[in-house]
């Protein structure tokens, strides 16, 4: 009579215990680059994400690297805004600039350094697409709650879902910054509050053709982009941290990161500190007229390598984020690119550790011997055939913490954290006396009247000098911070 | 009646509005780029007909018209809970309004021998609530309308329904079989569950229906069918409301004599 009859519909109760052979909490950079790597080689993967698509929770600036997604994927088929054609550091003090730009020839050339604006929501729902045509299953609107542990090791996880709970081999936690799955299950420590940044980040757009404002603003050509940094009291008052402005296609980025420790003891929030700076006369103009379609804020680990807690445990990995891996040592802002790179490391671990393990493909699964008396569909369809479990322990996946240290991501953690510390300890000079010594002596330097160039060059270097602790202050300062060019 | 009752829902893919964007310099609306959703009352009308599937193990089956990209909001009902659901697509049925539109929904209701066919109460892309009514006067079934919850009487055969009417409520009962609209946010709909997601996104295959298979001959559909047509579209600007602010509870009071609203 009608179709029902002839029809295998939908299973009364489809489960999917034990069908993937590892789950990914998180569709950011890092559990994509995992969920790809992995489906790539033949795993079953699903990729769980909160947002109600890959990236919509993203609040990054930012400036993407993307030398590792390169090897992944087809970035040419990205969704990125601008490549960084400019450089622009600058020192604020509360009323006065200075800057040094940098605009390389070379940066003009594919691959444009591998430094690109992108738009997060954008770029991760692209990133995410490229782990679902690689196979893996992509789950959205579902927020992982718990893992599930059985005799010590991770089996599987609990979401806020109905019938929520779904086991698989292999965990990777790709949470993010506020890792509380990860906490919570005692895979890391909650992260002290000096080791965490607060970000706030404003997108702006202009009225008319926001796109030829920009370009005309920034001087940009073509898919020319500019990435500015601020430091110093103008940016982030007495705060650690910076200030960022970086140009989209047709909007811009600009925000502020600095320790959640100034921001909780200091009596002025976020998003005023971020209003001040936009204010900052050195800066107003480039926002006049421009209006807000997005306000975000986040956490930024930076506790570097020191902070980063055990990578592998038995059944889990932490990627990302969630492991700490962000490097923010004042002049190099990254963690997106060690995002990819500890997914890319982690998911060839879970696919060698899955290698010894041999587990049967679900074509076979169905006369494989299974766990349990899953039903077989009689189309074939697998919804309830189970696997055998497969136990992967810490031992198993060994091979992504020691590719992780042999790869760029802890080096530059190691190498930075001197500095960082260092940095820390002269705050006051680096960010405060120095930039307003370097002002005033340029106020000097460039003063016109009638006395002769050679005083005012003369009380300038005085200006410094006199900042720094005289030529022996001078030297001490470029010895702690030789290493930095090393 | 001794089989379990068949129950359909009707469900419409819509722009999202929430994401319907005003272009700011031009004040036009900028609906192409929204994207597409469930229509938001039919998340009532799938929650009532799961709370029958729960209470009288009724079948349910989730029917959508439209082309084959509107499969998402079929895949959302079978994660919810639906039993099936079917896709009816043809080239015929394109620049349909309500009247055609209702005739193949009933057409659908013949076929899957339906008792109960459920549908939320409007669309938020037309608004016109006419589709529901439409169905019942095509197959000249029982309609309750305005529905704020369901009974069911299975051993009756009938369905009794608590009503939103002005002032109050009422309860009415009806015979199967029998058209539902159900009132917007009049329950509140559940989450999918984690497995049910997970195969309806990835491994379910609606049923297809085109107009042959339901008996509709292609000169009773479509554009040339529809008695009513769009005679043309406006924007209306937001007129500036008066305000004044005042300090006092008794300022309020005499401002409002003044001026004659008390």
């Amino acid at each position: 009579m009608n179709v029902l009859q002839s029809r295998e519909g939908p299973p009364a109760n489809p489960n999917y215990d034990h069908r993937y052979d590892a789950i990914v909490v998180g569709a950011g950079l890092a559990g994509s680059a995992a969920a790809i790597t992995m489906a790539r080689d033949g795993l079953d993967v699903l990729l769980i994400e909160r947002g109600s698509y890959p990236g919509a929770k993203n609040v990054f600036g930012g400036v993407m690297y993307t030398p590792t997604i390169r090897e992944l994927v087809d970035i040419d088929s990205a969704p990125t805004e601008r490549y960084v054609a400019e450089r622009r550091y600058s020192m604020l003090t509360e009323e006065d600039e200075i800057a040094a730009s940098v605009s390389i020839g070379d940066w003009h050339e594919p691959p444009h350094n591998d430094s690109f604006t992108v738009i997060r929501g954008d770029f991760d729902e692209w990133f995410a697409e490229q782990a679902v045509e690689e196979g893996a299953t992509l789950i959205t609107e579902t927020t992982v709650t718990d893992l599930i542990r059985e005799d010590g090791r991770i089996v599987g996880v609990e979401t806020d879902r109905p019938d929520g709970a779904v086991r698989a081999p292999v965990v990777v936690l790709a949470e993010g910054g506020n890792s509380l799955v990860s906490e919570s299950a005692g895979l890391k420590e909650t992260d002290h509050r000096e080791h965490i940044a607060v970000a706030v980040k404003e997108v702006l757009e202009f009225p008319g053709d926001s796109r030829k404002i920009i370009e005309d603003r920034f001087r940009l050509v073509d898919d020319d982009g500019a990435a500015y940094h601020y430091f110093g009291k103008g940016a982030v008052g007495d705060a650690f941290g910076g200030a960022f402005l970086y140009t989209n296609d047709d909007t811009i980025s600009v925000g502020l990161a600095y320790r959640i420790e100034d921001a909780v003891t200091e009596k002025i929030s976020p998003q005023d500190r971020l209003d001040e700076f936009k204010s900052h006369p050195a800066v107003a103009p480039i926002f006049r007229d421009a209006r807000t379609v997005e306000y975000g804020a986040k956490t930024i680990p930076e506790g570097g390598a020191s902070a980063m807690p055990e990578l592998v445990h038995d059944g889990a990995l932490l990627v990302g984020d969630t492991a700490g891996l962000v490097l923010n040592n004042g002049v190099h802002l990254e963690g997106t690119n060690m995002a990819v790179e500890s997914g890319f490391h982690a998911g060839k671990a879970v696919v060698k550790a899955f290698g010894s393990k041999a587990t049967p493909r679900p074509a076979d699964a169905a006369t494989a011997g299974t766990e349990s008396a899953g039903q077989v569909r009689a189309d074939g369809g697998v919804s309830n055939t189970t696997r055998p479990s497969v136990t992967v322990r810490a031992s198993d996946l060994q091979s992504y913490p020691d590719s992780l240290e042999q790869s760029f991501v802890v080096e530059n953690l190691e190498h930075y954290e001197w500095l960082i510390n260092r940095v820390v300890e002269d705050k006051q000079l680096l960010f405060e006396d120095l930039p307003e010594a370097l002002a005033d002596a340029a106020a000097e330097y460039f003063t016109i009247d009638r006395q002769p160039k050679q005083t005012h060059g003369r009380l300038a270097k005085e200006r410094i000098m006199h900042t720094v602790g005289g030529l022996r202050g001078a030297i001490k300062l470029g010895w702690r911070y030789r290493k930095m060019i090393r | 009646m001794t089989d379990n009752w068949t129950v359909l829902v009707g469900v419409k893919q819509v722009p999202d509005e929430d994401d319907v964007s005003i272009d700011p310099d031009t004040g036009t609306l900028n609906r192409a780029e929204a994207a597409a959703i469930l229509n938001p009352p039919d998340k009532n009308a799938l929650e009532a007909a799961l709370r029958l599937k729960d209470e009288v193990g009724a079948r349910v089956i989730a029917v959508t018209m439209g082309p084959p990209t509107a499969t998402p909001v079929l895949e959302l009902a079978v994660a919810l809970g639906c039993d099936d659901g079917a896709l009816i697509s043809d080239y015929a049925f394109a620049g349909s309004d309500t009247w055609p539109t209702s005739l193949t929904l009933a057409r659908a209701g013949e076929y899957f021998d339906a008792d109960v066919f459920i549908c939320g109460e409007e669309t938020t892309d037309s608004s016109t609530g006419q589709v529901p009514p439409g169905i019942a006067a095509h197959l000249d079934w029982a309609q309750l309308t305005y529905v704020e919850e369901l009974e069911p009487r299975p051993e009756d055969d009938q369905l009794a329904a608590v009503r939103d009417v002005e002032g109050g409520w009422e309860r009415v009962v009806a015979d199967l079989p029998v058209v539902v609209a159900v009132g917007y946010g009049e329950n509140q709909p559940r989450p999918s569950g984690l497995h049910r997601k997970i195969y309806a996104e990835n491994e379910f295959e609606p049923i297809e229906l085109d107009a042959e298979e339901l008996g509709i001959d292609a000169d009773e559909v479509g554009l040339d069918a529809s008695p009513t047509q769009v005679g043309g579209m406006d924007t209306a600007s937001p007129v500036e409301r008066e305000q004044e602010l005042l300090d006092s509870v008794d300022d309020l009071a005499a401002t409002l004599h003044k001026q004659e609203v008390v």
